[in-house]
């Protein structure tokens, strides 16, 4: 996502190594994502949902359905 | 002793023989206060950069190096900031790079090196909307 987008910086961390960080962020399992110091992210997640929850997008509506049934 | 088998090897140099472009891997480390890890995250970089000569170990001392953090946005150590061609990628692993992350450095360098990403059509479509300064942090363990 970094390499695909200027205006994202990615830091993989080794958790038990930097122990003040994984505390600050309540790394009790992993992996765990945090974007922006704020999005927490538990586990990992197929590809889409990730990068919904990483960058706070809604999730996809099923092909319109609901708008043509308004 | 060595940390990758022969057997690694030859998985790693056939994945890296897809490589285009000149990667620079950058190591901040710190010889005073700097534990182990430093020391392990440079034998690991250095038996991969062996395995393709477009890989280039840069070492950086996380003390006296500030400018180079600066660029970089690096505040701990051991770091390793990945380049591609000698752009900066935002790429960026902090701890000893062993186990699982071992595998996210392969493909952090094989994303600088190739510049393609696996990523879906749909993925690459929302993220050419993100138009604010975005950090993601993933923790993983060795294990």
């Amino acid at each position: 996502m970094a390499f695909t987008s200027e205006h994202i910086t990615s830091s993989a961390i080794e958790a038990t190594e930097f122990m003040d960080l994984s505390r600050r962020f309540r790394v009790t399992g992993v992996p765990k994502t945090v974007v922006n110091d704020t999005i927490e992210i538990m586990g990992a997640l197929p590809e889409d949902m990730f990068v919904r929850a990483a960058l706070q997008m809604q999730p996809e509506e099923h092909d319109g359905e609901e708008d043509r049934a308004l | 002793m060595p940390l990758l088998s022969p057997q690694d090897e030859q998985v790693l140099t056939k994945h890296l023989s897809a490589m285009e472009k000149r990667v620079e891997v950058v190591l901040f480390s710190q010889a005073i206060g700097g534990g182990e890890s430093g020391v392990v995250a440079k034998q690991v970089l250095d038996e991969v950069a062996r395995l393709n000569d477009k890989i280039t170990i840069v070492e950086k001392n996380f003390i006296l190096d500030l400018d180079d953090r600066a660029k970089y946005g690096v505040d701990k150590s051991p770091a390793i900031v990945i380049l591609s061609d000698g752009h900066y990628t935002r790429m960026r692993m902090f701890g000893a790079p062993t186990g699982y992350e071992f595998v996210g450095l392969v493909e952090a360098i094989l994303i600088a090196g190739t510049g393609r990403v696996d990523l879906e059509e749909k993925t690459l479509e929302m993220l050419a909307t993100v138009d604010k300064p975005t950090h993601i942090q993933v923790f993983s363990t060795p294990t």
